[in-house]
């Protein structure tokens, strides 16, 4: 995650890192040993959940980060930035707040869009000069 | 100087609390003296997975000194042998090559074992909901200078707030009495103007419910005081006790 | 509930009634000794107090009845919050060490408290509950002391009771809230001093009146 969908992202290094999530994934659920069992009082039990929730986690980050095709404050894609660098949003198609519905295990999340709606300020962009 | 120690532990393991529980040894090779107790445990833990083994199970969450969240009776002494440091803070530069260390929980009738060292100290949040708060009308917040405070009562009652809950006074207590803990959340709010609106009330009550919950009786043995990481003074437990005894005495509380 | 019951039966409540009928016992001990060293005076100083101390007549009866009724509040309750204690941690821990807080005196309590009771019923059926008639106090204490065995223990008793109140004394005071920066030291430095007049106040009486024989 850090080397992929760190502060600056490319499309490519984010679909290579979905696919090695994927594939992490897949080798936590095949080898995951949890001494003791469920009945009681069982850390490693509840930390294997959160390593469990953190691969998922990160999988939505990244099909969220290929979703979002700008550059917006923290997510930075290469592809989109202002000739000096800056990042490049664009309002048009992404001022949004983007949630991901699961759909069950395996399947592709579903999107919904909240859109962002200003009234007092106008979208422009940033400048740290 | 960083080095690496060897140590064997004796560790108490107890499934859970209708379970009589037992010391088990552990060798814990290769210890970087630069570790804290809780990072020396977690490397005996590994071990103990890839060998198939359960881990040992202890309380731990911030690991700096401010959760209360840790604790360990260590060679009989809550918290280990150092003055004024909770478990997390200890370091193992404190412990030569070859040392036996014995692992105990905080063991009071009040606190059930929840398994191996992890122990349920709710009692304590007990006896806080029993009046360990002040109530305030929701709104505006008022001018922080609005009622004077004398600079000492300030750092009277900042010094009783220092108390993070670990429940060490009760482990180390010769008779498992919660005082410490429980003077020190009444003289927090009993010291400053905000508190004292409540202050008969919360005195009686909270007592009442440390009562009730199976703690033992102060006789001022000051062990509490000597462990405490966040060195919470007995003079709170003096404090508590005119709390407790002018409510009792002289307000119309019940 | 009623409150005063309330207030009793709590564990501040019994500390309050420990320290009390503690503190008392800590002034009839000093009256008790100030009496004594009249042994000093001779005979007839010895005898003379005694009798001085029967003619106040009913108030000796009154003394007598409160410290017994203090007596039976101190024994009574200090059992109750020794039992409490011991069932407050009902798992020992196998390695146990003082972080440095505990002193033998604090450590001790129920059991000097347990020796002091039983030595305070020997004491009084030797001194207190005889046929004086034919006889003055004075002599019954001297022919008491020339055996070596009462001798030793009335020392050991006594270094019991300095124990006893080497914690109980201070503790009197934190338990009824007198805990002040000013003067917390003078009282914890007055326990010691206190301890050692009644250790060695009484303690050298018998050794005395041993070797005036
Ligand atoms: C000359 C006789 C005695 C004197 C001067 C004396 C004095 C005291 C004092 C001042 C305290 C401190 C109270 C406190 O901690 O607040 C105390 C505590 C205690 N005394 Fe005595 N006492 C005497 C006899 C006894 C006897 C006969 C017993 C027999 C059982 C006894 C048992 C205890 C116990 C168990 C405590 C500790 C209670 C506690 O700290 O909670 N004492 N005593
Ligand atoms: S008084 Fe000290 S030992 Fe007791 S709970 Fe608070 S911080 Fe822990
Ligand atoms: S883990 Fe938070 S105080 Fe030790």
């Amino acid at each position: 995650m850090w080397e992929y969908c760190g502060m600056a992202r490319t499309n490519e290094g984010l679909a290579m890192a979905q696919k090695m999530v994927q594939e992490l994934r897949d080798e936590f659920w095949k080898n995951v040993k949890i001494p003791g069992n469920s009945a009681d009082f069982n850390q490693s039990l509840e930390r294997a959940g959160r390593v469990a929730d953190f691969l998922e986690f990160a999988e939505l980050m990244l099909i969220d980060a290929q979703d979002r095709q700008e550059s917006c404050g923290g997510h930075f894609n290469e592809r989109y930035q202002t000739e000096e660098n800056e990042a490049l949003r664009d309002d048009d198609n992404f001022c949004h707040v983007a949630a991901w519905e699961f759909t069950g295990d395996g399947k592709a999340p579903a999107f919904h869009k909240e859109p962002l709606v200003f009234e007092n300020v106008k979208l422009t962009q940033r400048s740290y000069k | 100087m960083t080095k690496n120690i060897d140590l064997t532990l004796k560790v108490w393991r107890q499934k859970g609390a209708a379970d009589k529980g037992r010391f088990e040894t552990y060798r814990a090779n290769n210890i970087s003296t630069d570790m804290s107790f809780l990072e020396m445990l977690d490397v005996v833990n590994e071990q103990l997975a890839v060998d198939g083994k359960e881990p040992i199970a202890f309380d731990h969450d911030c690991r700096e000194g401010i959760c209360g969240m840790c604790g360990c009776v260590v060679n009989g002494r809550a918290h280990g042998a150092e003055k004024g440091t909770t478990l997390c803070q200890l370091h193992m530069r404190h412990f030569k090559s070859g040392d036996t260390i014995a692992i105990e929980p905080f063991r009071a009738l009040a606190f059930k074992v929840i398994k191996d060292l992890a122990v349920d100290r709710s009692a304590l949040d007990k006896i806080i909901q029993a009046g360990g708060y002040i109530s305030v009308d929701t709104g505006g917040a008022q001018d922080a200078n609005a009622i004077p405070v004398p600079q000492e009562v300030a750092d009277l009652a900042m010094d009783a707030a220092q108390c993070i809950g670990c429940g060490a006074c009760v482990a180390s207590c010769p008779n498992a009495s919660a005082m410490l803990f429980t003077s020190a959340k009444v003289s927090q709010l009993a010291l400053l103007p905000q508190g004292r609106p409540e202050a008969a009330r919360r005195a009686l009550n909270m007592v009442r419910t440390m009562d009730a919950l199976g703690f033992g009786n102060c006789t001022n043995e000051t062990e509490c005081e000597a462990e405490c990481p966040k060195e919470i003074s007995i003079t709170n437990i003096a404090r508590l006790n005119r709390e407790y005894l002018k409510s009792s005495f002289f307000s119309r509380a019940m | 509930m009623n409150w005063i019951t309330g207030t009793l039966g709590s564990s501040i409540g019994k500390k309050l009634m420990m320290a009390i009928t503690g503190f008392s016992f800590c002034g009839f001990l000093t009256a008790h000794l100030a009496g004594n060293l009249t042994i000093y005076g001779g005979q007839d100083a010895f005898n003379g107090y005694a009798a001085h101390l029967h003619a106040l007549g009913p108030l000796v009866t009154v003394a007598e009845v409160g410290l017994l009724t203090f007596a039976l509040i101190h024994v009574i309750t200090g059992v109750i919050l020794f039992l409490g204690n011991l069932k407050a941690r009902p798992v020992r821990y196998a390695v146990n060490k003082s972080a440095g807080g505990r002193t033998i005196g604090s450590a001790t309590m129920p059991y000097t408290g347990v020796i002091l009771l039983a030595f305070i019923v020997f004491h009084l059926m030797n001194f207190h509950f005889v046929d004086k008639t034919n006889t003055t106090i004075f002599a019954i204490v001297s022919s008491a002391f020339t055996s070596p065995t009462y001798v030793a223990i009335y020392i050991v008793a006594m270094v019991t009771a300095a124990i006893h109140v080497s914690h109980g004394f201070w503790s009197a005071f934190q338990t009824v809230g007198a805990n002040h920066p000013k003067y917390m030291p003078l009282i914890r430095t007055l326990s010691i001093v206190f301890a050692v007049i009644v250790g060695v106040g009484f303690g050298f009486l018998p050794v005395y009146i041993f070797l005036l024989a």
